[in-house]
């Protein structure tokens, strides 16, 4: 039997070349002392930010503050993903407004948010959730338009009525797309989840720690920060890669 | 035996078709589908429609499945004229169109929601259908993991399930090896037997259409009409090599080269 995930070893190339390379510059004095941080003094700010907690309070704020703005984000989406993506009417009065309205970047409502909410946590969760609503409602949306039309024969020729149809055929047939979607939404969130925390700058988390390092000139803490941002993001995606993979068994597994 | 006889099924009229003209529109150019065709199926008959690509025997099924409408003419099934899809007129298309997300089981089960019928019958329903096609063993198989005969034969049963009076059936085998469909064409000819409901099937086979049916319609294309209809007067089940069905085959397959048009679109043999 062969092992199913085997990991492959040339992925850590191009991490290692980097780590090697800033040792040569960091330990040799041969680039700014300031930037190139030596490895010693980034395993100092790291014990030093686990020590005091700081490390542990960002995660933890950083995550529920994506838990809390990708949970909103996602079911408006949803909700308004399914509204025009199964209703052609609805698609005529909200997908112009919609469309519109997506080719703002997220953080250009940044002004407006914190007129309305403050400089805050309202202001960051609403970033978060702005930053999952859009791709959240396209991929539904595609979902629900793109269900093949076979199939939807095949729901007429069997007398289904429009919520049957909706609830046999539609909604299986777009599944996959609205994972996509979630998934894609999980991602940008995140990044409106840090680039919301380093502008915003109120309570915990880890885009925090980064921008409180920058005030305080201190490049060792920013390198923390980025690596933790990092290595969080990664392995919400893996967990995510994961999952999806499993969400549908009537798939041909992919090999 | 002799009540049976004596109450003439093949007298009853099935399908009526009367006088239909149907014309798509693509890329501006309006093209006849059909023009004036006329066709009657008795009960219980099985009516094969052949003819070359082009001459609207797809269209005309789907006019009877309910999911196109003539521009012109009426289209009947057992006195009621067609005006939507419905349970009693089930159809068999080309590619399975089994739902991917479904089990065989859920499949097959699609079509029962109006039957009145107990979730013990349904289930009871599900399994003796599942059993009629020889998939006894795979309810639980999703599509991907079926065959393409294995596919065709869940949808035979989805198609069988809501007992329909009509089968229509759109190449059904059109997509199959040729070993594994000339033995879902005995299966269809034990079906028929079985479940005594009238079929109309589309096919570019003409050896497929002289072993199952009773009647063959040759149509011909731009616009689609009908050419000919040939009456197969030979006991089934029939057997290939006898020289009547050989003769028949001849005869169909010279009519539809006898077409106006050059033998480039002629059947794929």
């Amino acid at each position: 039997m062969r092992t199913r995930t085997r990991l492959d070893l040339r992925g850590l190339v191009l991490p290692a070349t980097i780590l090697l390379a800033w040792w040569v510059v960091s330990a040799n004095g041969l680039g700014n002392n300031y930037i190139f941080v030596s490895f010693s003094r980034i395993g100092a700010a790291i014990a030093q930010f686990v020590n005091d907690g700081t490390l542990l309070a960002g995660t933890t704020a950083t995550l529920l503050r994506l838990l809390i703005g990708f949970a909103l984000g996602a079911a408006s989406g949803l909700a308004i993903g399914l509204l025009i993506g199964l209703s052609s009417a609805a698609g005529r009065v909200i997908s112009p407004t919609f469309h519109a309205l997506r080719q703002i970047a997220v953080f250009a409502w940044m002004p407006l948010l914190t007129a309305w909410l403050g400089i805050g946590g309202q202001t960051m969760i609403a970033l978060i959730a702005i930053g999952a609503f859009y791709p959240t409602v396209v991929n539904v949306e595609a979902g629900c338009r793109g269900v093949p039309l076979p199939y939807l024969e095949v729901g007429r020729v069997m007398e289904l009525s429009r919520w049957q149809t909706i609830r046999r055929i539609i909604l299986p047939a777009a599944a996959p797309s609205i994972l996509a979607g979630l998934e894609l939404a999980v991602a940008t969130a995140w990044l409106s989840t840090i680039g919301a925390e380093y502008f915003i700058s109120a309570g915990d988390g880890l885009g925090i720690i980064l921008a409180a390092s920058r005030m305080r000139g201190s490049m060792d803490g920013v390198i923390v920060g980025i690596l933790a941002i990092g290595l969080v993001g990664f392995a919400l995606n893996r967990l995510l890669a994961f999952a999806s993979r499993r969400a549908f068994k009537w798939r041909a597994p992919s090999t | 035996m002799s009540l049976a006889a004596l109450s003439h099924p093949e007298q009853a009229v099935a399908i009526e078709v009367r006088g239909v003209s149907r014309t798509f529109t693509t890329a501006g150019a309006d093209v006849p589908a059909l023009r004036d065709v006329s066709l009657t199926v008795a009960e219980g008959e099985f009516v094969s429609l052949i003819g070359p690509s082009g001459c609207g025997k797809s269209t005309l099924l789907r006019m009877l499945a309910g999911l196109d409408q003539p521009d012109r003419g009426t289209v009947s099934v057992e006195g009621d004229k067609v005006a939507a899809p419905s349970l009693s007129r089930g159809i068999l298309f080309q590619d399975h169109r089994l739902l991917p997300w479904l089990t065989v089981e859920q499949n097959v089960d699609l079509g029962l929601h109006k039957s009145g019928l107990t979730t013990q019958q349904r289930q009871q329903r599900v399994s003796d259908l599942i059993a009629l096609v020889g998939l006894a063993g795979f309810e639980r198989a999703f599509p991907y993991q079926l065959s393409g005969g294995m596919s065709q034969r869940a949808a035979i049963a989805r198609s069988l399930a809501p007992q329909p009076r009509v089968l229509l059936l759109d190449e059904p085998l059109g997509a199959l090896d040729s070993l594994t469909r000339s033995k879902l064409q005995t299966e269809l000819l034990r079906i028929w037997k079985h479940e005594r409901i009238t079929m109309l099937m589309v096919t570019h086979d003409v050896e497929e259409a002289v072993f199952l049916s009773d009647r063959v319609v040759v149509m011909e294309p731009r616009p689609g009409r009908i050419a000919d209809i040939v009456d197969i007067p030979l006991p089934k089940p029939r057997h290939r090599g006898d020289p009547a069905f050989v003769d028949i085959k001849l005869r169909l397959l010279t009519s539809l080269e006898v077409e106006t048009d050059p033998p480039a679109n002629i059947v794929e043999h």
